[in-house]
This record gives C-alpha cells, structure tokens and sequence, in this order.
C-alpha cells in the first residue's frame, strides 16, 4: 500500500461506550481528527446499563438531559431488604430531584442513548467506524521506547494514530493485551468481576406510575439485598423506564459459582419474591441482558497511560461499585480527560507516556478517582464482613416485625419477646468490629 | 401471579436480538475439560452457553449463538480452557434496549 492510501488521524478511539464517546468528543470539539471504532453494529449494541449519573454529560454538551433519550428521572431512591416473607425498606426523595437538572439521575436504555451520544460525537465531527473489530495495536521501536501507533483492524487494513484511546469496557479483550505488549504495571491486585444479568420488563405508562407513585417524568431507583442474595457478594435492583422496569441481580462471579445459582436463575429467585413480583405482575419480558462489571476497586487500577496509549472507564477499572454504583459517569469523566491530554499532546507533539501525563494527573485531581479511592476498602469489607449484607438487615428487619406484631399479648412482652429474638446469635464483638467497617461502606 | 415470573433461562434468551454467526467466537480444550468436574461454566454463563455433552459427559457444548458477550468466561474458568473472542464486526448480541 502506499503511503497516501494509509488513513492516518490524531486520534483513534477503540469502542463506542460512554468512555470512548467521552474522549472522541473532547477530541472532536479540540480541533483533532478523529476515528471512533466500534465493534456492535451501532454504539450502544453491545452495552447495558440503566441508572446514569449524567454531570459529565450535561458539562460536555450543556443542557444534554433536555434532549437526550432518557425514559425518566430519578425523583425517588430506596433500599429494601428482602427477607423470608418480610422485607424492610428505607425510601427517600426530594422535590428538587423533579426539577432540572433532576439531580443529575436518570434512567436510560443504553443502548437508545449511547447511539444517541454517538451521533452527536458525529456531528462534532469525528468519524464514527461501526461494525468494524480491533484485534490489537501496532507498534514502533523497542523496550521502553516502545510505542503504539495504530489499530489492527479485523480481516481489514490498520489506521493509524498519534494516540488511540482504549474504551473496549468490562471485557476489554484489548486493553488487555496491550497492557501485556507495552508492559504496562497493573495495580496492587488483580481485577474482580461480578456478572449481572437484567431483565426489561414492558408495563403500561399509567400501571408504573400507580405502582411507584410517580408523576409525569419522575422514576425510581431502588436497590435490594437480602435472602435472595444470600451468600453472594451482590444485590438486586429496580428501575423504572417510561412503560418499562430494568430489573436485575449482580453477583461476583466467585461467590456465585460457589453458591451454584445461576445469573438468570439469581435473577428469578430475586423477581420472585413477594415484595418484588407485585412490581411487575402482568409485565412482558422486551429483552434479556447479561454484561459484567469491574468490581476489584482503587487497587485494582494499574497505569492508565503508555507511549501513545490511554485507557479510560470501565476497562480501567474506575467503577464506584457502592451504593452509588457509578460507572458510566466514571468512563465519560475519564474520557473528557484523556480527550484533553490528547489534545494537548498534540500542542506539545508529545504522544509518549510523559507527554500524555496529564491524564492521570487530571483523573487524580478530578472526581471519579477520588470516589473509587475512597471505596477502596469495599471489596475486602464486603468479603470479610458478610453479616453486613444478611445477617444484620435480617436481624433488623426480624426486629421490626415482631415489634409491630399484633396479637393478644401486653406489647411490653411482644418487644422483651423481640429484643431477645434480636439478640440472638449476634456476637456483640463482632457487632462493634462490623460497625467500624461499616462506616467505609457509606 | 403471571408469566414473567416463570420465564426459563431460554424463554429469556428468546427475547435478546444477535445476529448469529456462522462461526463459533468460543473454544473450549477438551482436554482441560475432562480433568474439570466443577464444570462452573454450566453454572456461571448469563447466556446458558455451556452445556454438558450428552454423548460425552466430560464434555461441554458450547452454544455460541446465546452468547450475550460478557466474558464471565473469561474470567470464572479454573483452567483458563475457555478461548474467547470477540465475534466479527456487528456480529453476536445485539441490544435494542440494554
């Protein structure tokens, strides 16, 4: 091939995620050329999702949550406990989460609204390339001089780049690779996943706004632990689209092979129960969905920048997997930084590990990072400390129960009743040890 | 209490869109699989992917077809006998919703 036949461009972006659209926006909106490549047949075939934090989104295009494809906003949170035939929810809200910008929470299909972003990362002006797969990068020179310069694309040509931005995700076959190839340190531990599985459930308009007591526009997100979940690392969640319900488990994939259900047979051990199913009786099933999540946390995340390399989002491991279960907003933020380090690099020329510094020193600056730093201790907690998610909500929720039990007895003996029914099998050493672990939960 | 809630994995995997390749993206080394007996892989795929072999029962068949691409595979095999590729461009799952 000649040399005027090769495509070359500042910039090559490897997968149409919020991450990658992120950073192929920045980029676009920098005055670089651009090429997004993704592999599903539009942005957003592959991925999933559903709850989206969308400051990052309404920073990069102002007022994006007036136009984007959102099914409704979060105007209402809970976290119920599921027990045997009981459950126990705490439910809150505020006026101010229906009103713009609704609290930055919103619920979308994905992948209606990751197309959606994707055709207005297009319009900025760089090139969408859809349908088409990375198998790996190509490089230039030796030893720590080593540098990547395009991406090889399947049963095609290679482009190539000043600075590719890996985004490929959870199972970021990619980046993987070339963590290897360019000898990149990874982080104090290895990467954890957790699987999810999800279910999208049509009802009418008017039966989610009755169920959930909602108005107009306004959604929840509700989050489940409990017997369902049992033994696992993971929990379940609700979230309501305009005439349909996301409803889905998460587990880690070790404490699931281990307890022997499976994602989908989790899933219908959650939908199942009597606090759940009447959520969504007389629903339709639209579409089953399964995807992973990066759940090892701030130690889990290695470098993020090599020699005309950067990895952003969910294949750098920067998913908030608390209560806040944050992940999309992570990969737009990461992205818009790795997008301004690109662009510039470009000023200065620089595409190597130092020229593209500034965007682990933005990241470490920013938000994402510090949110993910501060769950650091999660993963371990929630190994080492497993009453935090069953023994104790049970022995709560047991609690209130037997407390507010009705029956021919002097109510003085139904709560000595209940207090010593509490009390029960709780090691009150291990309560005061748990407690203090529980703080870093929060 | 209605349908949706007795839905099997395959009902479920009815509803998902994939434009299906002609050829497998999975490949698994049997001869791993015969000195597995946890077989986790029937256990942990989203996709019900992994089934045992009826005329060999050491086995695994691999349903690629169901595959919803999220590489549990990669990650939850003991003996990293699971080769996983992404499928071709615009092959495989592909979520109207997701």
């Amino acid at each position: 091939m000649s040399a005027e036949d090769t495509v070359k461009v500042d910039a090559i972006v490897v997968g149409g995620g919020p991450g990658g659209l992120a950073a192929a926006l920045t980029m676009a909106q920098g005055g670089l050329e651009v090429i997004l490549v993704e592999r599903g047949e539009y942005a957003g075939s592959k991925n999933v999702g559903g709850l989206f934090y969308g400051t990052i989104l309404n920073q990069l295009i102002p007022d994006a949550f007036k136009q984007a494809p959102i099914e409704r906003t979060v105007s209402k949170r809970s976290i119920t406990y599921l027990g045997d035939g009981t459950h126990m929810s705490l439910t809150f809200g505020a006026d101010a989460w229906s009103q713009p910008p609704y609290n930055n929470t919103y619920v979308v299909h994905r992948a209606q609204f990751d197309r959606w972003l994707a055709s207005q990362v297009e319009e900025a002006g760089a090139t969408l390339l859809e349908g088409m797969v990375v198998d790996g990068l190509i490089y230039e020179g030796e030893g720590a001089g080593r540098k990547a310069v395009g991406v090889q694309l399947r049963g095609d040509e290679a482009f190539y780049a000043d600075v590719i931005v890996l985004a490929d995700g959870a199972n970021c076959l990619v980046s993987e690779k070339v963590r290897e190839e360019l000898a990149m340190p990874g982080g104090k531990i290895k990467q954890e996943y957790a699987v999810g599985v999800k279910e999208i459930i049509s009802l009418p308009k008017e039966t989610i706004e009755a169920r959930f007591n909602l108005k107009d526009n306004e959604g929840v997100a509700y989050d489940f632990l409990g017997v369902p979940f049992e033994g696992l690392i993971g929990g379940g969640f609700i979230y309501t689209a305009k005439d349909s319900i996301h409803l889905g488990s998460v587990a880690r994939i070790e404490s699931l092979v281990e307890s022997g259900f499976t994602p989908s047979g989790l899933n219908d051990r959650f939908k199942q129960h009597p606090a759940v199913s009447r959520l969504i009786d007389g629903g339709e099933l639209l579409e089953y969905s399964g995807h992973m999540l990066p759940e090892g946390g701030y130690d889990a995340i290695g470098s993020l920048t090599a020699n005309g390399v950067m990895i952003v989002g969910d294949a750098a491991g920067l998913l908030n997997m608390s209560l806040y279960k944050e992940g999309t907003n992570h990969a737009m933020e990461s992205g818009m930084y790795a997008g301004q380090a690109a662009v510039a690099a470009k000023e200065k020329k620089d595409y190597s590990r130092s020229g593209l510094a500034l965007y682990e020193e933005k990241l470490a600056e920013g938000i994402a990072l510090k949110d993910v730093k501060k769950y650091k201790d999660l993963p371990d907690i929630l190994t080492s400390a497993p009453e935090l998610l069953s023994l104790y909500p049970k022995k709560i929720n047991q609690l209130m129960v037997d407390y507010f039990t009705v029956n021919a007895e002097p109510k003085a003996v139904t709560q000595k009743a209940a207090m010593k029914n509490f009390m029960k099998d709780m090691s009150k050493i291990k309560l005061l040890r748990n407690a203090f672990k529980a703080r870093k939960l929060m | 209490m209605g349908k949706i809630l007795e839905l099997t994995v395959e009902d479920k995997l009815y509803t998902t869109k994939y434009e299906t390749d002609s050829r497998s993206h999975i490949k698994v080394n049997g001869d791993l699989c015969r000195t597995c007996s946890s077989k986790p892989c029937l256990r942990f795929c989203s996709g019900d992917v992994y089934k045992i072999n009826p005329s060999e029962p050491d086995q695994v068949t691999v349903n690629y077809e169901n595959c919803l691409e999220c590489g549990t595979c990669r990650h939850g095999c003991p003996f990293n006998a699971i080769d996983w590729q992404y499928p071709d461009g615009a092959m495989g799952v592909k979520y109207r919703y997701g």
